[in-house]
């Protein structure tokens, strides 16, 4: 029971407002704030399961007609991929971070860790990338 | 879980469609002298690059049991491509 209920119902057995003035009151009250539905606040968030690509961009080319991607990866997939790349020898890593580097991406790959990975996608639920073009839109989200 | 079903939709510039259903399970069994040579090739490259064998079939393991829930749509004009994994 909120604050503002107590003080009423304690107005009312002191008999300075009457029934239907509390009752007013109340409704008053519940109109203003209305209770959220029992469960909601403790439920835990939903995780991430996919990440989705979504770019639509009008016809500026060719005249082949607007074109559309919508391309949907299980974040499993992601993990599996970096367990993956874990594997790659050293000497390679450093071939493929020189190739990134020069391309104008400079990503570590030497740093991409398993347990940074599952701590990324803990977060991801709340990345939201869009880019609006006059020419194309990006959306990359999780769902 | 494995992939059971790959489904792949292709609609060309004329407006014709095709739709392939790769049933993964049968396809792999038919596939299966292949990819055991393809599994030992592997192995002797993991080998030869100094990579754990244990280490690499169980990363493509993962990636395998990753893959259901794949979808990847491209359509541009009239033409598209749909590849799915279920």
């Amino acid at each position: 029971m909120n604050e503002q209920r107590r003080q009423i119902l304690q107005m009312l057995a002191e008999g300075k407002i009457t029934a239907d003035e509390a009752e007013r009151l109340i409704d008053a009250i519940a109109r203003d704030r209305p209770e959220s539905p029992p469960g909601a606040a403790s439920r835990p968030k939903a995780r991430p399961k996919y990440l989705r690509v979504v770019v639509h961009a009008v016809d500026d080319s060719g005249g082949d007609g607007p074109s559309r991607v919508n391309v949907r990866v299980p974040l499993q997939l992601l993990r599996a991929g970096v367990r993956l790349a874990t594997l790659v020898p050293p000497q390679a890593l450093t071939k493929v971070n020189a190739e990134l580097a020069r391309s104008g991406v400079p990503i570590d790959l030497a740093e991409l860790k398993p347990q940074h990975l599952e701590e990324l996608i803990e977060h991801l639920d709340d990345v939201n990338v869009d880019v609006d073009d006059p020419s194309a839109k990006v959306r990359v989200f999780c769902e | 879980m494995i992939p059971h079903l790959v489904t792949v939709r292709r609609r060309r510039r004329n407006g014709r469609r095709q739709r392939l259903y790769i049933p993964v399970l049968p396809v792999l069994l038919v596939l299966s002298p292949l990819l055991l040579l393809a599994v030992l090739g592997g192995l002797v490259a993991c080998l030869v690059t100094r990579v754990s064998p244990v280490g690499a079939l169980r990363g493509a393991g993962q990636l395998l049991w990753a893959l259901p829930g794949t979808r990847i749509e491209i359509a541009r004009g009239r033409t598209a491509v749909l590849v799915s994994v279920r």
